[in-house]
């Protein structure tokens, strides 16, 4: 014990010293936006990238890193999750993922972070270092949690957070990265374990004429708030007297203005065809998010530019009859049909099996370079983030994980892992169980 | 009623199929006080009977629906119970819709507090004339319908009944004709013991060996009733004790295999009622020597689903081959009868029987599983089912063959006393539909991570 305290005496002021500013040199770099660099090094200061190159030259003084057979990539993002928000889903009071109301553009999910979530050391640990912060409605396509917000069609404001920070101001990289939505769609049959086990008043619920009948009042609504929005927008700038603020139709104008992405969760064919519709008549720009099937969409999604967050691939298929590997092979199909994507996981546990969801698709159809590329920099430019981040490039926040290998390859270790060029501790709830029970007598 | 109706009635010079034995192109019925009194080729027509000419026309036994509710008002038909997990696409094989039990008595906790029973209910004490679906019964060309208290697990004793009479006792034929098992679970969400197939089975389970220690218990206090302790009566177990039978639900092939060792283990002497995979199930039927009843509502797609979504493959292949259960099992020599399983409209009935006979089965035995066959199934085949002397007489007079399009349902007797169809109500659009049926739907559950 003695010797421990001993340790973080000398080490400490150490540390602080170096700050972060620190050269790695003699590792394999892997700048994704480019080639890989063999026996490359990569320059920190301040935070951020300072150069990336072969043998660069560090002022005096500027800690070295010895990456000597080790590989350095820009640290992973995962486009879906409730991190922060949603501790453990089955204690109601541990889960803050929604709101109660059917439009709620004004909440912003960032605020409610809980920096000290257990789940963003484990996550952190497979090199993830940037994650999407979805508000969700309750039951939705999404981790499925129960946080309130049941029937909610806008959640919220997404955040693009890092992980790592004592509060949530310091994880912010971008409060409102996009406007959360669930879009209405008929919930009805074709269930995988579609079974009769339903008493016949919830069953009647889910039949298909109660379905649809609410699905289009659900968009009748989603509309009305549209045009309410717009009216808004056409009022205050007209400066009209007894103008009242509004912080609904306020969080709306950046969305209408097309400065900020609706992400619409849209699992089937059909009501992907309807957000496509839904952006084009209200010429706003959207984000798909978790797709079961593209079906024939992919040619309409590429020709308006529009990117999807494909969700987890390790899953079952939507049908019974689906191929076993219809979900493994989605991500590569939205490759073929020229879709930019990005992976998430929609989950807070298993946010740290974001590399190996992409490694599936890998093993079904999707290219290599494509599926890093879908957890690094697809992300940092679909939530418009990519001068910041998502690749080894100069000027960039210092979002580095040192590897003794592939970081999709699920025996590879994170070594050493930095955000913003701070190192960022590895140990969390995972390693500490190892070593208690390692040390069991 | 048609109070006209003379008591000595001659059905002459009509084509007769008796089903017991061959067919007579041309014979002649003589009804006398409700039992049939003569049937042949060369029969006398007695001088007081009112006589029916029987050219064009062709008299059968009057049909028995095996498993039904007529004549109990305002009973739903009875399905299969729960259909369970993946029990296919929708198809009518859901949970009945169990009455939900009095405020006033606590969800069940085990078998101890006999969930979902009710054995000790009898048809017989049920059945009223009063029943608006007599009416369409008869039109159908039943004159008989093995009936049953549809709800709960031990549902109750079912009575074989006429579908006519003077008052509500005159209907009743056979009293006790066996147990109806539903698997009906107590409904989830706070219902109760039991709450799944596995509680169910383990339920009936517990009362086929608490009956069996009651019956021992009670035989031994008759004959020492001094000095030994009075056994506690249950009325659940006396229900299951009176019953001569017992129905089991069977959907798919599982159920067919499960039910048959479960009725070996306990000695029961079980039917098995439902069978939409009866087509693949013929083997293990054949090889157990058992009985059952195939339900002629074969399943179809949910009235109410998504025209987007594709049904899969297995719900597919059930509901093409499902009406090929009957020219299976008469070929494996299974023994079967058909049940209207609730299809209350003559040409839906027919149309359904229809399928099964384009699917293989001979006209013939499509009649005789109608008619003799439940009949025999419920012992009652001395009184019922074929037109043969000194059988009640209970007739179906057809012009034209039974189950074609065309067919008309003349006259039904029962019990002697004529009737002719009433009209049909207008259609309900989709054959077999009937708005007791409970809405069948599915809806997608959370995947698994």
């Amino acid at each position: 014990m003695r010797s421990l305290a001993f340790a973080v005496l000398f080490i400490c002021p150490l540390l602080a010293a170096q700050d972060d500013s620190f050269l790695i040199r003699g590792a394999t770099v892997h700048p994704v936006a480019s080639a890989e660099i063999q026996n490359g090094s990569v320059l920190v200061r301040d935070g951020k990238i300072a150069g990336v190159g072969r043998n660069l030259a560090a002022p005096k003084g500027t800690r070295i890193v010895e990456g000597k057979g080790l590989h350095v990539y820009p640290g992973m993002i995962d486009s879906g999750t409730q991190l922060g928000l949603a501790e453990i889903g089955s204690v109601r009071e541990s889960v803050d993922t929604g709101e109660i109301g059917k439009f709620d553009p004004q909440l912003r999910a960032e605020v409610a972070i809980n920096p000290s979530s257990e789940h963003i050391p484990v996550t952190r640990a497979n090199g993830i270092t940037a994650v999407i912060t979805l508000p969700m409605a309750a039951g939705g396509d999404g981790g499925g949690r129960r946080g309130g917000g049941a029937g909610s069609i806008i959640t919220g404001q997404a955040a693009l957070v890092h992980l790592d920070g004592w509060t949530w101001e310091e994880m912010d990289v971008k409060k409102s990265a996009a406007m959360a939505m669930r879009f209405p769609s008929i919930i009805s049959g074709g269930g995988r374990f579609g079974g009769g086990d339903l008493p016949p008043d919830i069953a009647a619920r889910f039949s298909f004429t109660e379905s649809k009948k609410n699905y289009e009042t659900e968009l009748r609504e989603l509309k009305e708030f549209f045009e309410e929005a717009r009216r808004y927008q056409k009022a205050k700038s007209a400066n009209l007297k007894g103008f009242k603020t509004d912080l609904k139709f306020e969080a709306m104008l950046p969305v209408l203005e097309g400065k900020e992405p609706l992400v619409v969760m849209a699992s089937r064919e059909r009501a992907i065809h309807d957000a496509v519709q839904f952006a084009d008549q209200q010429k706003v720009k959207v984000i798909i998010a978790d797709p079961r099937e593209l079906g024939k969409m992919g040619p309409e999604l590429k020709a308006r530019n529009i990117s999807a967050i494909l969700g987890p691939t390790l899953a079952l298929p939507l049908h019974e009859d689906d191929p076993y590997d219809a979900p493994y092979a989605l991500p590569g199909q939205f490759y073929k049909a020229g879709v930019k994507f990005a992976f998430g996981t929609f989950n807070n546990e298993f946010s740290r099996n974001l590399p190996y969801q992409a490694a599936t698709a890998v093993a079904f159809g999707l290219p290599y370079e494509e599926a890093l590329k879908a957890v690094t920099l697809n992300p940092a430019q679909i939530w418009g983030v990519s001068e910041k981040m998502g690749s080894i490039e100069e000027g960039k926040s210092a979002d580095l994980m040192i590897t003794d290998g592939d970081p999709l390859e699920a025996k590879t270790q994170v070594k050493q892992l930095y955000i913003k060029g701070k190192t960022v501790d590895l140990t969390n709830k995972h390693t500490r169980l190892y070593e208690k029970y390692l040390n069991r007598p | 009623m048609n109070a006209a109706t003379p008591t000595v009635i001659a059905i002459h010079n009509a084509r007769v199929v008796p089903v017991s034995g061959p067919a007579l192109a041309r014979g002649t019925v003589i009804v006398r006080n409700g039992l049939i009194e003569a049937v042949g080729a060369d029969i006398r027509v007695p001088a007081d009977a009112w006589v029916i000419e029987g050219d064009g026309l062709t008299v059968y036994p009057g049909m028995i629906d095996a498993l039904s509710t007529f004549g109990i008002p305002d009973a739903a038909p009875v399905t299969t119970g729960g259909g369970g997990r993946g029990g296919g696409g929708g198809e009518q094989a859901v949970t009945q819709p169990i009455a939900p039990p009095p405020a006033t008595t606590l969800p069940a906790r085990g078998p101890e507090d006999r969930p979902s029973t009710t054995s000790w209910l009898k048809a017989a004490d049920l059945v009223k004339l009063t029943d608006r679906r007599l009416d369409a019964a008869r039109a159908e060309g039943f004159t008989t319908a093995v009936t049953f208290p549809p709800r709960g697990i031990f549902a109750g004793q079912g009575a074989v009944v006429d579908l006519a009479g003077e008052t509500s006792g005159d209907m009743v034929v056979a009293d006790s004709a066996g147990q109806l098992v539903t698997f009906a679970t107590a409904g989830g969400f706070g219902g109760g013991f039991p709450n799944s197939l596995m509680g169910v089975m383990a339920y009936i389970r517990q009362v086929y060996l608490d009956a069996e220690h009651y019956r021992d218990a009670k035989q031994f206090y008759a004959a020492h009733p001094r000095g030994v302790q009075r056994p506690e009566y249950d009325r659940a177990l006396e229900g299951v004790l009176a019953s001569p039978r017992v129905l089991f639900p069977a959907t798919r092939r599982i159920d067919v295999d499960r039910l048959l060792r479960f009725a070996n283990e306990l000695h029961l002497k079980a039917v098995l009622y439902g069978l939409p995979e009866g087509y693949r199930s013929a083997d293990l039927l054949k090889k157990a020597d058992a009985t059952v009843l195939v339900s002629l509502r074969w399943p179809e797609k949910a009235r109410d689903s998504d025209p987007d979504e594709m049904d899969n493959m297995r719900a597919l292949e059930v509901r093409d081959r499902a009406p090929s259960t009957p020219a299976v099992l008469a070929k494996n020599g299974v023994k079967f009868a058909l049940y209207s399983g609730g299809i209350d409209r003559r040409a839906d009935l027919f149309r359904a029987v229809k399928k099964a006979i384009d699917a293989g089965l001979a006209s013939e035995d499509a009649v005789r599983a109608m008619t003799l066959t439940p009949a025999e199934i419920y012992g009652v085949e001395d009184r019922l089912g074929s037109i043969e002397k000194g059988k009640i007489a209970n007739l179906l007079v057809t012009k034209g063959d039974l189950f074609q399009d065309r067919t008309e349902v003349k006259y039904v007797f029962v019990d002697g006393v004529k009737f002719e169809p009433v009209e049909e109500p207008p259609a309900t659009g989709r054959s077999g539909a009937t708005e007791a049926t409970p809405p069948t739907s599915e809806v997608p559950r959370g995947e698994n991570q």
